[in-house]
């Protein structure tokens, strides 16, 4: 009995029924995929599965009818048609992308594994469109077609088939952006990263204690003082003890002794003047509130700037390390500006929120709550009236901060394509001259500072007249109290010292909703730029060292690419089923067309992706077991692209062994012919280069490249166009120099120029992402191909150049 | 100025020697003088400004076999196969209607409503990644949208949307 690998959701339940009832027997279904569109490009749902003989393709039209977020619960299927091919009929099954669709494509005469001369050119002419389907779900479509490569092969059908991604929040149903980081953007609430950010706080929780308690101590204390100020300074120092009776015969309350000396009243209680004319000790009082208060104030801000710096470097720390960390994918689709910005203005908006918000926020909220607790303590009735206000400025202060929010993320994105086209225009500044387009890049700014501008005047603009509003609002609310409580004040209901005291809170009002209302942004900003920051600290590598990495004693150097696959995007690959050998301690030449995956592959071998599809080996071992440590320290990358870091020359020929002796920092710039131009700059070795240092020639840069390969001493060398910013003079003078150091070592050379290869112990010919032929040059040249056309090609156009 | 050398062949198209077919198997195929291509290759070379014009046309191999100049100077019939070819290669529904727009942790939530090229008006919810690279404002007013799956959605214009989804989607434009 023959045992096959079983997936989950292989078939999944919604779509059973539908196969079903167009008579597709459902239990000899082996794979089933939802895609999304007619061969004619209409939008359909098009159930596509799969069984040992068949393909059935289902077109029709999907109601659902219950869904948890974005999770099909159940679902209604209305069928348009049903197509269905015999597998035998389709012969080989490829995928041609084409550029937000692609299609399914069938070649009944085919050839799944062609010969040698035939790659490259697999298609018979018998090609038929099978399915079209847009781009998201060619990585459905992709494990379709493994089933069915399976299915002819005569294997397990599931062999090597990876179960599906969970794609969808199981709390809420929302699509994950990114199947490798189940974080679902909307279980994870503002709060929860604002917790987050808390986190960095507790390294400092002595500080974050004193800080807090003595903010609160300034809260009570401020609460405290117009207490003193009004109610116990008019109604118990300036007022003389008033004395209540009640009359005996009509139960009314008389509270003006003088009148009621005698008589049938009989002395109920003495109200105020508690400490009449005591005007000394009030003031000692309120003095002395104050300077506590100014004293509590200095020593919490003084706790607090000693912090704060420190948690904002723990946070520029964890950005700046999480970008070491991530894969160099993440850097090609996040422009520079971007990060910068995160690292700079994100991290500065968090900081200024714990400096300047933060504090004042607790310190507010606790007021607001502590005012209308003393206001409930004096009058309850009188403090309903006042807290009515409340619930209209909160709906006001919350619809300007959805408005202000949306304002500082347009500033945020404006800003940060202003500054990339400050980056652009720094960096391009001799082109820009050179075509002499000063005045269009000034005019492409000034219409995006224009456009800033007007995002900014927006803003102000809601300031200047929400504010005001909601203040005059405010004021209404502070005449009807005054009004009522004038009235209480007759009637005999409160003192004046109460009515003072309620008119002083109210007035304390003002002070923390008009902050809260610009806290209100600041918290939209940090936690928008908190969001932002997370991101980065929270992207998941792309590449990670293996959890029990394979650590080799030493490193061959051979090299093996096993049937791989590779894209940058979706559905588009550079390399589609690359196989290549180079033994250890032999050269390899590549050649072929711009486009053609050379750089891609040596990417590859270096471990800056990760395959797609099949594996790279280093001697026998696939390098995503290796130790990420050991694989980069063996491999040397010359390439076209030259980077040299802030700092002196011999800093950066030491980068890849800071212990290197002088001696081999001479011997390595004299091997890759740079120590005549270093000793003839004014600080040799000591010369500055990088961003604001000495201009360097591009050749001049590449040697220096070229050194600090050879200080590392790498046991694989891959030189990808290394000679190619240099003229033919110096390119002579690197090629001996490279030839040195390609000695014992595997050596993987990129190049266009033909005769820097041609004498390559072997050479291979990539031409649209596979290996077309591999061969020395004389017998490439013998069989009259791919190479022997690159090479005529080339030496043509040279011929033409010399003639001229 | 004139740059044009007539040394060096543009390659436009004669449209009277052109006779494109659906050739067997479902491919869009092309007659050119006396070579016959069944299956052929059609690029935008201005996608977003001349969708219709300037169309370059290659073999399967992508070699370029000349530019079509203008897709509507072919006759009705053969104008209908290579617009359907274009239309099904640049497969970019149009967005009529923003319903939400969410941004949580780096991402943006979009749900729209979409209208394709048939007219069939369908819901559509998708998921954007760094926002600066994959909401793109373009000169002429309109925008595109690039979501996580790599699928792209336009607004032909910005103003002709409702003042709500404008709203919206302001945030992200520039």
């Amino acid at each position: 009995m023959s045992t096959h690998t079983t997936i989950k959701n292989a078939v999944p339940a919604y779509m059973r029924g539908a196969f079903a009832a167009n008579g597709v027997g459902v239990d000899d279904l082996i794979l089933a995929i939802h895609t999304d569109m007619t061969p004619e490009g209409d939008f359909a749902d098009a159930y596509v599965g799969v069984d040992r003989n068949n393909l059935y393709i289902l077109y029709g039209e999907e109601r659902v009818v219950k869904t948890q977020g974005a999770r099909r619960i159940v679902s209604e299927y209305e069928t348009r048609e049903l197509v269905t091919y015999p597998l035998k009929h389709l012969g080989v099954l490829s995928t041609q992308t084409l550029l937000s669709t692609c299609r399914l494509i069938s070649d009944p005469e085919g050839k799944e594994e062609p010969e040698e001369e035939e790659k490259g050119k697999q298609a018979s002419g018998k090609e038929k469109l099978v399915l079209l389907f847009s781009l998201g779900c060619q990585g459905f479509v992709d494990r379709l077609l493994k089933v069915i490569r399976n299915i002819n092969k005569g294997e397990d059908p599931l062999k090597e088939i990876k179960e599906q991604e969970e794609l969808f929040c199981l709390e809420c149903g929302t699509r994950f952006p990114e199947p490798d980081r189940k974080l679902c953007p909307k279980c994870t609430d503002k709060m929860s990263i604002f917790v987050r950010l808390m986190g960095f706080f507790k390294f400092y929780k002595k500080k974050v204690a004193t800080v807090s308690v003595t903010m609160l101590l300034v809260t009570a204390l401020s609460i405290l003082a117009p207490y003193v100020s009004t109610r116990l300074l008019i109604d118990e120092v300036l007022t003389p003890p008033i004395r209540h009776y009640e009359s005996a015969a009509t139960g009314g309350i008389v509270r003006d002794y003088d009148r009621v000396a005698g008589g049938d009243y009989i002395y109920v209680e003495t109200l105020g003047g508690g400490w009449y004319e005591m005007v000394g000790l009030i003031v000692l009082a309120i003095m002395a509130m104050r300077f506590v208060t100014t004293a509590f104030n200095m020593l919490y801000q003084y706790v607090l700037g000693r912090t704060m710096p420190w948690m904002i470097y723990d946070l520029q720390m964890r950005i700046f390390e999480a970008m070491q960390r991530l894969s160099v994918s993440f850097y090609t689709s996040k422009r520079t500006g971007a990060l910068m910005n995160r690292v700079s203005r994100d991290a500065r908006n968090i900081y200024w929120f714990f400096v300047d918000g933060l504090p004042f926020i607790v310190i507010n909220i606790a007021m607001f709550a502590g005012i209308f607790g003393m206001m409930f303590w004096m009058h309850w009735q009188l403090a309903l009236i006042c807290i009515t206000i409340v619930p209209f400025a909160a709906g006001m202060f919350r619809l300007l901060r959805r408005i202000f929010r949306r304002i500082w993320h347009k500033q945020w994105t404006i800003n940060s394509h202003m500054n990339n086209m400050v980056s652009d225009a720094v960096n391009g500044q001799r082109v820009i001259k050179a075509f002499a387009r000063e005045g269009e890049e000034s005019r492409r700014f000034t219409d995006m500072g224009n456009k800033h501008a007007a995002v900014d005047i927006a803003g102000a603009n809601l300031a200047w007249t929400a504010f005001p509003m909601i203040y005059l609002f405010m004021f209404i609310g502070q005449v009807v109290v005054t009004a009522l409580g004038g009235m209480m004040v007759i009637r005999g209901e409160i003192s004046l010292g109460v009515l003072m005291a309620f008119l002083m809170y109210l007035g304390m009002l003002y002070g923390p909703l008009e902050f809260l209302s610009t806290v209100s942004n600041w918290w939209a900003r940090c936690v928008d730029s908190a969001q932002r920051v997370f991101e980065v600290v929270d992207a998941k590598a792309e590449i990670e060292e293996p959890a029990q990495p394979v650590i080799l004693e030493s490193i061959r150097g051979e090299i093996v690419l096993d049937d791989v696959w590779f894209q940058y995007d979706p559905a588009t690959p550079v390399l589609k089923g690359m196989n290549l050998t180079v033994p250890a301690g032999k050269t390899l030449g590549i050649v072929g067309k711009t486009g053609a995956g050379k750089s891609t592959m040596a990417n590859l071998i270096a471990r800056l992706y990760d395959t797609t599809e099949g594996t790279v080996k280093v001697d026998g071992v696939n390098v995503r077991d290796m130790s990420l440590s050991q694989l980069r320290a063996s491999i040397g990358i010359v390439s076209q692209d030259i980077y040299l870091f802030m700092g002196s020359i011999v800093e950066n020929i030491r980068y890849a062994r800071p212990e290197a002796t002088m001696e081999e920092v001479v011997w390595a710039a004299k091997m890759a012919s740079a120590h005549d131009f270093i000793v003839a700059l004014p600080d040799a070795y000591e010369t500055r280069v990088g961003a604001g240092g000495q201009e360097l020639s591009g050749g001049e840069k590449q040697r220096l490249s070229i050194a600090r390969t050879i200080i590392q001493n790498p046991k694989i060398l891959i030189l990808d166009e290394a000679t190619a910013a240099m003229d033919t003079e110096t390119e002579g003078k690197i090629q001996t120099a490279l030839n040195q150091l390609q000695s014992g070592r595997t050596t993987i050379a990129i190049a266009h120029r033909f005769s820097t290869l041609k004498d390559a112990e072997n050479l291979a010919v990539i031409k649209d992402g596979v290996v077309v032929e591999t061969g020395t040059h004389e017998t490439l040249m013998r069989k009259k191909g791919e190479y022997h056309k690159l090479y005529s090609i080339q030496m043509e156009g040279l011929k033409v150049i010399s003639m001229e | 100025m004139e740059i044009i050398d007539t040394q060096l062949d543009l390659g436009i198209l004669d449209v009277k020697d052109l006779r494109f077919y659906i050739a067997d198997g479902g491919f869009l195929g092309l007659k050119h003088k006396d070579e016959d291509y069944r299956h052929i290759v059609l690029r935008r070379i201005m996608p977003m400004e001349y969708p219709m014009e300037y169309i370059s046309v290659a073999d399967h191999e992508n070699k370029e076999i000349g530019i079509l100049r203008d897709v509507a100077a072919l006759p009705a019939e053969q104008c209908a196969m290579v617009e359907h070819e274009l239309d099904n290669r640049y497969y970019s529904p149009q967005i009529i209607e923003v319903l939400s727009v969410r941004d949580k942790l780096g991402y943006v939530y979009m749900e729209m409503k979409l209208k394709n090229k048939q007219g069939r008006i369908y819901d559509k919810s998708c998921a954007i990644k760094d926002v600066n690279r994959n909401i793109r404002t373009l000169p002429n007013n309109s925008a595109v949208i690039f979501d996580v799956d790599g699928n792209r959605f336009i607004v032909p214009l910005i103003s002709d949307l409702s003042k709500q989804s404008q709203k919206k989607l302001d945030a992200y434009l520039y």
